[in-house]
């Protein structure tokens, strides 16, 4: 009986990436994570929109990358040795790189430690979060990806 | 065995004399006595339908037959052909190749009769010599039948058999079964053999036990056989029956059996055992053996141009094209490791030995060749797409009652496997625009002193790493008025703007989507999906399209399409510290340039080159680069070309030549401007930019 309550909670949780923008942790769902690469020479692209920071070759792969900062209008980037590039692969489009600050840790969160964003919806940034998640005393937003992603 | 193994090569035959059939009925429309092409259809009708006979497609095979019929009287002069005849030869082809398409699609005709077109098609030969079409099926078994009773027809009973082969034989006679033996006679003309013989195999099978096969069944079924082929079986059916049951598959001249006794076979023991001389024996008999109802020397044209054809065939191999994908992809891969190899070697740590930079330049030769090889192999000339325009200009001019005519030219260009195959919807479209917004009416080209029917040109070649196609009309031409009026209608721009607008700014619109001059909507054009389609699907081949159009004049389209899609030759070049890719293609020649030799036309940057002026584009200015802080006295300019136009690129440096492999940029990024084509790897593994100078034209 114990096994079986203890496979169903597993079963629920899901991984997220913990990684920082800033001073806040943002949570990454771990399906859509294919890789996560060292900050490398990214070539711009012109006349891309302006979060589209170039592209990357990713062995032999040509990966557009975006700042997830400039697209949620936070200052640009600084690239540090913890900057990492995390590569996400969405269904049909594809590859795409989004810019972090640092990857911290991989959380096992189940959904009731996931609350609904309280923030009123319509501050644009906000649009960006589908949950916030509490790790111990640390809360984690987790990422809206198909919004980061799309254009707006 | 199976028939369905065929249906490849019968659905590419039967395409194959679709068009034929299309092109030549296009020549009788225009010349009505041509015996030749008369001849021609007759045969493509007569060919079509054996093939739909052997392949078990019954309505076909009767369209097919009654076509035949009525082109049979029109060889005997008994019909003349007229403009009906034409129209409704026209809807045969288009039901036939119907047919093909649902066979395509399901490997089955499908139940449609066309029994409206089968009717009418009888309604020609009704009255004329409607009772000489039977009279000539039952004059063909005659022949058929005085060689039945000829001894010599009874091959089994001379073939050459292994020796386990008769000792099967003789075994099943030993043992009190009636063994027969039987030889089939395919007709001359049969296009499968193979499949006949198995249709025969089946047949026979029905109601027998096939034992022996000669020649084997794997040459039988490889089409290894003349024109007859034997068999032995075991049955206790009355052999009759059997005969009947094989005679019943079309296309088979003769079916000779009888049963086999002990002292048959043992006779062709001996005569095996003398192997030698039987050989000539049965080489002599087979000129006697043919049933030669046709003259001789048709029966050796028939098979003179056999043995001509077959070399042919089987220097061709048929491949998937995802295998041709699989390969260009796995010769990129070696491109791009063959860069990585030649920035090493010629880097200061590479290693600075001879021999090695020799292999080095050795290798590079060969991955070229292997490219090259690769691309021509996937290369197939357009003509497949556009053979079929002839046809549909000719409907097209019935159906808006102009008349026009439509002249190709170089339809042995070559383009991509895969660029060919999408070229065909945005080429009809243009046609069909021609033909229904270009071309006058009769009375306005009379009254414009034109000739009264339209002509409509279509045109490819190669320039360069593109392949132009042009598809032009003496026409109306576009209406500029026309056009903007329409646009400031739908609020695209305001009264005061499009005063400013150039001819070819106007003209652009007519690309925009849902912007429609038709004024009616018929269904050739003018619903509003039109020319921005073709330019949507000629972008995504990488390719683009211009239109020239003078007023009452004509219009001329230029479709410009990449020549490949994969691997192209590039000149580097450097703005800053960025690196961009230009093909190689669309260079004309590369200048130094003194920064006093730039003059000013209308406030823009332009060079007196040798007598030509040339604007000059600062790529820094383009691309978003901050310029360089001091103006170098010198310029570093590249002249690219398209059709007349020149444009000079300011770069700041040159680094070289190189052939490189275009990816995408994938659906994330915007690429509106579409002044970047794509990306390529370097040798060093840094990413560069593919430019598209065509867009900065």
């Amino acid at each position: 009986m114990t096994n079986n309550i203890e496979t169903t909670e597993v079963q629920e949780k899901k991984q997220y990436i913990v990684v920082k923008l800033g001073s806040e942790q943002y949570g990454i769902d771990i399906s859509y994570v294919d890789n996560i690469v060292r900050m490398q020479k990214i070539t711009r692209v012109p006349k891309a929109q302006p979060y589209f920071k170039g592209i990357i070759n990713l062995r032999g792969e040509i990966v557009p990358v975006m700042s997830i900062r400039l697209k949620m209008g936070f200052e640009d980037d600084t690239f540090t040795n913890a900057s990492r590039i995390i590569i996400l692969k969405i269904e049909e489009q594809g590859k795409i790189g989004v810019i972090v600050d640092e990857v911290r840790e991989v959380v096992n969160l189940g959904p009731d430690e996931i609350d609904k964003p309280s923030h009123d919806t319509k501050d644009g940034k906000n649009t960006f979060i589908n949950g916030i998640g509490k790790n111990g005393n640390e809360l984690i937003s987790i990422f809206e990806l198909s919004a980061v992603i799309d254009e707006n | 065995m199976d028939v369905s193994q065929y249906l490849e090569i019968f659905i590419d035959e039967t395409s194959e004399h679709i068009q034929n059939l299309s092109d030549s009925i296009m020549t009788l429309e225009k010349e009505p006595e041509n015996k030749d092409t008369i001849n021609e259809i007759f045969r493509a009708a007569h060919s079509l339908k054996g093939m739909a006979g052997t392949m078990g497609f019954k309505r076909m095979q009767h369209l097919t037959h009654d076509m035949e019929n009525v082109f049979q009287e029109v060889r005997n002069d008994t019909i003349k052909v007229n403009s009906d005849m034409i129209d409704l030869l026209f809807q045969c082809l288009d039901a036939i190749e119907g047919y093909l398409t649902i066979i395509k699609e399901t490997s089955d005709e499908g139940s449609n009769d066309n029994e409206a077109i089968i009717q009418k098609l009888n309604s020609f030969l009704d009255g004329t010599a409607g009772a000489e079409a039977p009279a000539q099926t039952a004059v063909a078994p005659e022949p058929k039948k005085e060689a039945a009773s000829a001894p010599d027809e009874k091959k089994f009973l001379t073939a050459e058999l292994s020796e386990t082969d008769i000792k099967k034989l003789k075994e099943a006679v030993q043992s009190g079964q009636h063994v027969y033996g039987m030889t089939v006679f395919v007709q001359k003309d049969c296009l499968l053999k193979a499949a006949r013989a198995f249709l025969v195999f089946k047949a026979v099978e029905e109601f027998a036990q096939i034992i022996v096969y000669n020649p084997s069944s794997q040459d039988i079924e490889d089409e290894r056989f003349e024109f007859d082929f034997s068999i032995y079986f075991v049955t206790e059916e009355p052999v009759d029956k059997i005969v009947a049951a094989a005679k019943n598959v079309s296309e088979i001249a003769n079916v000779v059996a009888d049963e086999m006794k002990l002292s048959d076979i043992t006779h062709e023991d001996a005569a095996t055992a003398t192997g030698e001389t039987t050989a000539p024996a049965v080489a002599a008999t087979e000129p006697k053996a043919a049933p030669a109802p046709a003259a001789a020397a048709s029966t050796q044209a028939a098979t003179a141009k056999k043995q001509a054809a077959k070399p042919v065939t089987s220097r061709t191999v048929r491949v998937d094209i995802e295998k041709l994908d699989a390969l260009m992809n796995q010769v990129s891969e070696l491109i791009i490791a063959k860069n990585s190899l030649v920035s090493l070697s010629s880097s200061e740590i590479g290693i600075q030995n001879q021999s090695y930079q020799e292999q080095i330049e050795y290798l590079e030769r060969i991955t070229t060749s292997l490219h090259e090889s690769v691309m021509k192999v996937r290369m197939v000339p357009i003509e497949s797409v556009v053979n079929k325009f002839p046809r549909m200009i000719r409907d097209l001019s019935r159906k808006l009652g102009k008349k026009m005519e439509l002249t190709m030219s170089g339809e042995e260009t070559e383009l991509d496997r895969t660029v060919v195959d999408q070229i065909g919807d945005p080429l009809q479209h243009l046609l069909r625009n021609s033909a229904d917004h270009g071309l006058e009416s009769a009375e306005i080209r009379k009254e414009r002193g034109k000739p009264e029917t339209g002509s409509i040109n279509l045109k490819a070649f190669q320039e360069g790493n593109n392949v132009i196609i042009e598809v032009s009309d003496d026409g109306n031409g576009i209406d500029t008025d026309k056009v903007k009026a329409k646009a400031i209608e739908r609020g695209i721009v305001t009264p005061e703007q499009a005063e400013n607008l150039s001819q070819k700014e106007i003209i652009d619109f007519l690309f925009m989507p849902s912007f429609s001059m038709a004024k009616q909507i018929t269904d050739i054009s003018g619903r509003g999906v039109g020319l921005d389609v073709v330019k949507s699907n000629i972008e995504a081949l990488g390719g683009d399209v211009e239109v020239k159009s003078k007023f009452g004049v004509g219009s001329v389209f230029t479709v410009r399409l990449p020549l490949t899609l994969a691997i192209i030759q590039a000149l580097m070049v450097e703005i800053a510290d960025e690196k961009y890719a230009i093909a190689l293609g669309s260079i004309s020649n590369i200048e130094d340039i003194p920064v006093s030799d730039i003059k000013y036309v209308e406030a823009k940057e332009v060079i007196n080159l040798r007598g030509v002026v040339i604007p000059i584009i600062r790529l820094n200015q383009i691309l978003d680069i901050a310029a360089p802080e001091e103006e170098p006295e010198s310029l570093t300019v590249v002249i690219v070309q398209k059709g007349e136009k020149q444009v000079g690129l300011v770069v700041d440096n040159l680094i070289g030549q190189q052939e490189i492999v275009i990816k995408s940029l994938g659906k994330f990024i915007n690429n509106s401007t579409k002044i970047i084509s794509g990306a390529t790897i370097l040798g060093d593994g840094e990413v560069a930019l593919i430019l598209d100078v065509n867009t900065l034209m």
